[in-house]
């Protein structure tokens, strides 16, 4: 039974191909097929999540805050998400006149581009990799450094100060912030040796990275905090300084665009965290893909925990932290990590 | 440690976030309120002996009153309006009635739809 | 080739702003996130109080004193009444005294948990405004329970106060101040000790004593930058006299004193009430005040100490039953004179952290 339902994905795929081929396609258009499936299930996972997680955080900010949150629409609220985004799917879309009309309107959708091709290479779960890259992970840093782009688009194309100050904020941030988080990483790669995303996963057999790199795990998730815009590094949308900083001119389905960008982001991240850091899909009795949502969601919630407690840090030390505090950590970490695989190695004949 | 203070912060949240809501679920539960509540007016019109105290009391001239002198010369309200609008429930017409005619209740919910229905008769002309 | 060169931009701390405590507005001037220089604006809530009292009696007019200081309202009526009594020469009950005290110190409370939870949540931690509301609903609580009304409560009148504690008062004021230790460990917790907090906080803004003194700045602000100045010991007024309590200072006069000097006031405010409390006398509660109020040929000038400083009432009497004239010097007023100095040098961040502290009510500084 739990067998079946593990490889319920797989047998799908699998099936898909077969029926194809006999279908008369060939080999290669029945692959496609089977691409165009994964690419639809990733973009339906996109959405699920995203309405998940707008009701998820709300909960959780309610609850922290002594209130329960949304729980009038449907049982414990859940189809608030479904009364929001029909609400912003009605509302009007006004864009200044001043604005830089291409720049303002592109940048919205664009900023989900990166959020979307970061899916490609996670591994869901047991030989659920939907594109097994060899060097996935270089991939995964690299994709999202695009991200920026779009908010430089949205802060400039505004034709509004606030904006242009969030704007550049989160250029500086973002650029800031990449470096300590490929560093963090290094480590995982030295101990596994490979690039390679489901080989990672693999290397976690016996025990989970977290342990063995647990600096590590902690500055990757502070940069990841930070590229993330979340938590105590929301500078660009810094409601309490700059009114909605880069998002202040988006109104309606853009500025929810934004947002369900984030949230896929967020998902993305905390899963490249679990794969990482806390072993994939492993572990006992149930199916991979069902252990992996779990510490996805865990993860997700210690993102939004974070976010509920802690005041935001102010720019110049939030770049003060990135340069002078997590970057000398992550190289000593590197270093530390060296000098134990020589000694595991010495010691381990 | 450096970091002690974000850690005794996240601890506080955790404790909140599984402890119990305090919200009151209104209007399921309506709100126990106190016994001197400014909530809503209410003219005992036997009680009113006609003196006027009450409009003049008021800082925003919110009560429309009239009085005629009865068969047994007793001066009653004929009729009695409050333009809530104006009202700040301060209390000091009922303060200043020395009868307790005209008292406040407990009735806070006296949101309207239109703007003509919100000043309040708590004595109606009589229909001759 | 063409140079590049860094542009000063105009930014407008508008009136509608999330951050900006009421309906005030401010130009600043910057270069890249420093803010070079700041102007206040003010007016946008200004009602005319001053020009009403003119035609509305004595009397009437104590339910506009609420909305002078709306965080605080008892103290706000507590110094009008004050006036006119001074003109009018009645003597105040003790029991009256003593309520009016009671009523100022759980006043000075609430008004001080709505300081640490906007500044909380102007610097991002809306989970630290939830805490202090939570608080603040116990006080308002208390006040609807003698009152009738929860923030705009026109308790005083001239001659004493309008109605006596209820029954059920007493218990729950005890429980308030029995659980409040706990709620200012749990703030600490959340907030005071944050790292992240302290570097927002310590060393922005410092006020100096001398350019305080010279601005006019009274209160909490004042005290933070080391000048022990408070009109409950300099100039007693009521029974302060007869209570035993500390005047928290602080000396360096950052964001942080300021924040820390109200937590302090806060726990020396329960100290008070309970001595109120414990030593309420018997008696009636209004003085001897004929019903037709009319107040002597006369000015009088009273101050008292609002949660935001020396709160004043010039009050003129042509002898009928209007005030000729009455002025209201309102602490926020002289207190954000002094922004526009202290917010030049910083970063937007801070002029936010440091208009925070400063603890603005737009009420006071309009009218």
């Amino acid at each position: 039974m739990v067998q079946a339902l593990e490889n319920i994905f797989v047998n799908i795929a699998a099936w898909t191909r077969s029926t194809s081929i006999d279908f008369g396609l060939n080999t290669s258009i029945a692959d496609f097929v089977v691409l165009l499936l994964g690419i639809g299930a990733i973009i339906g996972l996109i959405t699920f999540n995203a309405i998940l997680l707008v009701w998820w955080e709300r909960k959780v900010a309610g609850f922290v805050q002594q209130r329960p949150g949304p729980n009038r629409l449907g049982p414990a609220g859940i189809f608030q998400s479904v009364a929001d985004a029909l609400k912003l799917l009605s509302k009007e879309d006004i864009v200044p006149s001043q604005t830089d009309k291409w720049v303002f309107r592109i940048a919205a959708p664009l900023v989900f581009v990166p959020a979307i091709m970061l899916y490609a290479v996670i591994p869901f779960g047991q030989g659920m990799v939907p594109v097994d890259l060899n060097v996935g992970l270089f991939y995964c840093f690299s994709i999202a450094s695009l991200g920026t782009m779009s908010f430089l688009m949205a802060g400039w194309g505004s034709c509004n100060k606030y904006s242009l100050i969030g704007g550049m904020r989160t250029v500086a941030q973002m650029i800031s912030y990449e470096i300590p988080l490929l560093l963090s990483v290094m480590g995982v790669v030295m101990i596994s040796g490979s690039l390679n995303m489901s080989a990672i996963v693999a290397a976690q057999k016996s025990i989970w990275f977290v342990f063995l790199q647990p600096i590590g795990f902690v500055i990757f998730f502070m940069a990841a905090t930070a590229e993330l815009n979340r938590g105590p590094f929301d500078l660009p949308e810094g409601e309490q300084e700059l009114v909605a900083g880069v998002y202040t001119e988006y109104s309606g389905m853009r500025w929810a665009l934004f947002f369900l960008a984030e949230y896929t982001n967020l998902v993305a991240m905390s899963a490249i965290a679990v794969t990482l850091f806390f072993g994939g899909w492993q572990g006992p009795f149930l199916p991979s893909w069902m252990w992996f949502f779990i510490k996805v969601y865990v993860v997700v919630f210690v993102f939004m925990w974070v976010r509920w407690t802690f005041p935001r840090i102010r720019i110049d030390h939030l770049m003060n932290f990135s340069w002078k505090v997590l970057i000398p950590v992550a190289l000593a970490n590197i270093l530390f990590t060296g000098i134990g695989l020589e000694i595991y190695k010495l010691v381990g004949r | 440690m450096y970091g002690q203070g974000l850690l005794k912060g996240l601890r506080v949240t955790l404790g909140h976030l599984l402890g119990e809501r305090i919200t009151q679920q209104y209007p399921e539960k309506m709100p126990d309120l106190p016994e001197r509540t400014h909530g809503s007016f209410a003219l005992d019109a036997e009680k009113c002996i006609g003196c006027l105290l009450c409009k003049n009391s008021c800082p925003n001239r919110v009560i429309a009153i009239d009085v005629e002198k009865g068969e047994d010369g007793k001066r009653k309200p004929t009729y009695f309006r409050m333009d809530i609008e104006y009202c700040l429930f301060c209390g000091l017409c009922t303060e200043a009635c020395p009868t307790g005619a005209l008292h406040f209740t407990k009735d806070f919910e006296h949101a309207k739809y239109r703007r003509k229905d919100i000043p309040m008769e708590l004595l109606a002309k009589k229909v001759s | 080739m063409t140079t590049a060169s860094i542009h000063e931009i105009t930014l407008n701390l508008g009136p509608q702003h999330p951050s900006t405590h009421g309906v005030y507005r401010s130009i600043l001037r910057l270069v890249g996130e420093t803010v070079t220089s700041a102007e206040n604006i003010i007016g946008y809530l200004h009602r005319g109080m001053e020009k009403l009292a003119e035609s509305r009696t004595f009397t009437q007019f104590i339910p506009y004193t609420d909305r002078i200081d709306y965080l605080s309202p008892m103290i706000c009526n507590h110094g009008y009444c004050c006036a006119v009594e001074t003109l009018l020469g009645v003597e105040i009950p003790e029991r009256a005294d003593y309520l009016r005290v009671l009523m100022d110190e759980l006043s000075r409370i609430a008004a001080h948990l709505v300081f640490l939870g906007t500044m909380a949540i102007d610097l991002s931690s809306t989970t630290g405004w939830m805490y202090c509301y939570r608080e603040r609903e116990k006080i308002l609580d208390l006040f609807e329970m003698v009152t009738g009304s929860r923030m705009t409560v026109s308790y005083m009148r001239i001659g004493g106060v309008s109605a006596d504690l209820t029954d059920e008062f007493e218990p729950a004021c005890r429980k308030f101040i029995a659980d409040f230790p706990a709620f200012i460990e749990e703030f600490n917790n959340l907030l005071t000790g944050n790292e992240i907090f302290l570097a927002r906080t310590v060393n922005i803004g410092a006020l100096g004593a001398e350019k305080a003194i010279a601005f006019g700045v009274t209160g909490p602000n004042l005290r933070a930058s080391g000048v022990k100045f408070d009109i409950r010991r300099f100039e007693p007024y009521s029974v302060y006299d007869r209570f035993d309590f500390d005047i928290p200072i602080r000396t360096k006069g950052d964001s942080f004193d300021r924040f820390i000097i109200r937590i302090d006031e806060m726990v020396q405010s329960i100290r008070i009430i309970e001595q109120a409390l414990n030593g309420m006398p018997e008696g009636p509660i209004m003085g001897k005040v004929p019903k037709l109020l009319k107040v002597p040929q006369g000015e009088s000038y009273f101050v008292v100490e609002s949660s935001k400083g020396a709160l004043g009432y010039y009050l003129v009497s042509d002898g009928g039953t209007k005030p000729y004239r009455l002025h209201i010097r309102g602490p926020s007023f002289l207190n954000i004179g002094v922004f526009p100095e202290m917010a030049a040098g910083w970063k937007i961040q801070d002029i936010i952290a440091i208009l925070a502290s400063l603890d603005p009510v737009l009420g006071e500084i309009d009218r």
